[in-house]
């Protein structure tokens, strides 16, 4: 089969792993070889559903022993199998970035043989890459669960990042869906390179030229809405791996139905495309400014808000906070209005040193006062003179049309009910 | 008094220069003004002044900005410097004026030279400080847009040529990243927007060249395997899009039209 083809089926196949980014480690060319990664991350193109291309990301080969239900690559299905060639995965990735099509590699593999037999071949490759075609472009490699640690250590000294996917939020769903993956053969690499990195940070510290392991962190990702989890059970899963396992990042996939399985559930509304839009945006609050999974949902409220995003829903639900003096306020109760994200915060951190900041000044500085203006006072005035009780504020804020990442008409009300709504219905 | 108009050629020397001109003429900083050609007509009552550009002025006003205001808010002036904004030379004038002379008093003060200075970019009150910072940010974005979006192509002989149309003069902005990148390459890469060159030898750091760009003839031989890579990167991407997920929307608001006809993608 030529390359071309396989090419085809094997980026295919890789398609439904979300993580694109190249982001988390800078380092500079070594002045021969071909090849620097930069902190912020390139997106280099993006695909017809707007996602961000930025790795050639390939499946090392689409066979597969494992028999996951929700996965396209699964044993049952009879679907072509094709293998890459070591070398072919090296040359694709070397044209591919000298032209500047792509940031480096991402390799994924479906499991042949067995979980050791994939991992070494992943090993091998990227050795090839690394040493052989002395490629210094960033690397993102999967750990495959059940792998032995030490191939695992090897892949580590290769990749920039690495990933186990957690697959589904609840160890009772995994069991249901990926009859041939346990939470503990998933989580047992996650510690592994979790820990191996602390021990490597300390290796640096005393020789600086140390070999750097899995430099640019580790992520996984959670399939949403195949399992019927509750909002509070996925965020408070990934905010328990922030702090337990040190991740870089959780992605979420909403789960698109491309196996007829009765074990997964029909919807008719397509992916659950605005909740993992909101679990996004909930994920930004754990990491960026301050907020707690406790915070945002709770036994009571165990789903995000459709309606709003949750840092307007927390905000119109804590209206006794509000409003704050922008001129006074501290870094992180500015953190907290709507509106304000962590760089206009700095911004008016830092200008308000020079003198006090009106409106216009705070329009320019890049905070969304369409949002911001029910929270925040300057100079002890208000913007407008609105009332401040939680249902009017909810009205105005809910007017405030929102830039969503699909195409938005007439979706929200449909992703009322094909988000949330047959849950709902399981429920009963 | 009428105030009087320094004219400045467009690109950053020109500006810079106009900045040493203006200052060393001594009407006082009330009284001038800088404009750029192309972006400015001549207005009744108004005297005005062409500015020839000269690199050793640009140069020793580039220094000075360095040492009294410190390298990351010297590269934020130049960014403004190299954008597109119509009043970017008079908006760098007035923060030029305000940076050093706050650097002045606080180099008089109990501060060391530049320690409060170096931070007038922050003070978005202003609206010149405002306007500068607005204006590096834009072409920050779009030095780091081509940072993705350039595509090399290889030609006959090897070398790696790409072609831009950007909006700011990026080109200085570029070339650290792509000679880092590939270091043992032979690229080209042509702003044809503003008849600029950027040319990497192996080996060598790179340099910027006045001019039109090569031939058409001559950049449109490309090697014998570039059209299977080309191929091979748009079925890649073609493979990637999850059909269930399609929203061409977002991708026309994350990758602007204006880049597309540069690419290799089929789009």
């Amino acid at each position: 089969m030529d390359l071309m083809e396989k090419l085809k089926i094997l980026a295919d196949a890789a398609k439904y792993d979300v993580s694109c980014t190249s982001s988390g480690v800078d380092r500079t060319g070594n002045g021969k070889d071909m090849g620097n990664s930069l902190a912020k991350g390139i997106c280099h193109s993006f695909s017809a559903d707007g996602r961000c291309v930025s790795l050639l990301k390939i499946l090392f080969t689409n066979a597969c022993v494992f028999d996951c239900r929700y996965c396209q690559n699964r044993a049952s299905n009879d679907v072509p199998r094709v293998s890459f060639t070591p070398e072919e995965v090296c040359r694709l990735t070397m044209e591919f970035y000298r032209r500047n099509y792509v940031e480096g590699l991402f390799l994924s593999s479906g499991v042949v043989k067995s979980p050791a037999y994939t991992m070494e071949l992943l090993c091998r490759t990227l050795k090839m890459l690394r040493t052989e075609y002395r490629f210094g472009g960033y690397i993102h490699v999967k750990a495959i669960p059940g792998a032995p640690a030490e191939l695992i250590e090897q892949a580590g000294f290769l990749a920039d990042r690495m990933s186990v996917n957690l697959e589904l939020p609840t160890a009772e769903g995994l069991r249901r869906l990926a009859p041939h993956k346990t939470r503990r053969s998933i989580l047992l690499p996650m510690r592994q390179i979790t820990d191996r990195r602390e021990e490597n940070r300390e290796e640096l510290a005393l020789y600086r030229h140390a070999p750097a392991f899995v430099p640019a962190g580790q992520s996984t990702q959670m399939i949403i809405g195949a399992s019927g989890e509750s909002d509070l059970q996925i965020v408070g899963t990934a905010e328990a791996l922030y702090r337990n396992y040190r991740l870089k990042r959780v992605f979420y996939s909403a789960f698109v139905r491309v196996n007829r399985d009765s074990a997964l559930p029909v919807l008719p509304g397509g992916p659950p495309l605005l909740r993992e839009h909101r679990l996004y945006q909930a994920d930004w609050l754990l990491r960026f400014y301050g907020f707690s999974a406790g915070e945002l949902l709770s036994e009571k409220h165990p789903n995000l808000n459709v309606l709003l995003d949750p840092k307007c829903d927390w905000a119109v639900s804590h209206m006794e906070n509000f409003p704050v003096e922008v001129n006074r306020a501290d870094y992180g109760t500015l953190l907290r209005v709507p509106g304000i994200g962590p760089a206009s915060a700095r911004r008016i951190v830092a200008a308000r040193r020079y003198g006090p900041l009106r409106f216009e000044d705070l329009k320019k500085m890049g905070v969304v006062l369409k949002r911001a203006l029910y929270f925040i006072t300057c100079g002890g005035r208000m913007l407008y003179p609105v009332r401040l009780d939680e249902e009017s504020v909810t009205r105005n804020l809910c007017a405030v049309r929102e830039r969503l990442p699909f195409e938005a008409l007439g979706y929200r009300q449909q992703s009322l009910f094909a988000d949330y709504g047959v849950r709902v219905e399981e429920q009963f | 008094m009428n105030k009087k108009v320094f004219l400045c050629e467009p690109t950053a020397d020109g500006i810079l220069t106009g900045v040493f001109d203006a200052w060393a003429s001594g009407l006082g900083h009330e009284n001038v003004r800088l404009e750029t050609e192309g972006d400015w007509e001549p207005e009744l009552f108004v005297s005005w002044e062409a500015v020839p550009t000269d690199s050793q002025k640009a140069e020793r006003v580039a220094r000075a900005l360095r040492r009294e205001l410190g390298q990351a808010c010297w590269e934020q002036i130049f960014r403004a410097a190299l954008s597109d904004g119509a009043d970017r030379a008079d908006a760098v004038y007035r923060t030029v004026v305000l940076g050093l002379s706050e650097a002045r008093l606080s180099a008089a003060g109990k501060k060391g030279a530049g320690a409060a200075a170096a931070l007038v970019l922050e003070k978005l009150q202003d609206p010149h400080v405002c306007r500068v910072w607005e204006l590096a940010r834009r072409t920050g974005r779009e030095a780091h847009h081509y940072y993705g979006f350039l595509r090399f192509r290889e030609l006959a002989g090897g070398i790696l040529f790409a072609e831009i149309r950007p909006r700011a003069r990026v080109l200085p902005l570029i070339g650290d990243h792509f000679a880092d990148r590939y270091p043992a390459e032979n690229f080209l890469i042509s702003d044809l927007a503003h008849s600029v060159r950027l040319l990497h030898r192996a080996g060598y750091p790179w340099v910027l060249m006045q001019g039109a760009a090569p031939d058409a003839a001559a950049a449109g031989a490309v090697s014998g395997q570039e059209e299977e890579y080309r191929r091979l990167w748009q079925t890649f991407l073609d493979a990637v899009a999850i059909q269930e997920r399609s929203s061409p929307k977002l991708r026309d608001s994350l990758l602007p039209k204006r880049y597309r006809p540069y690419m290799a993608e089929r789009l």
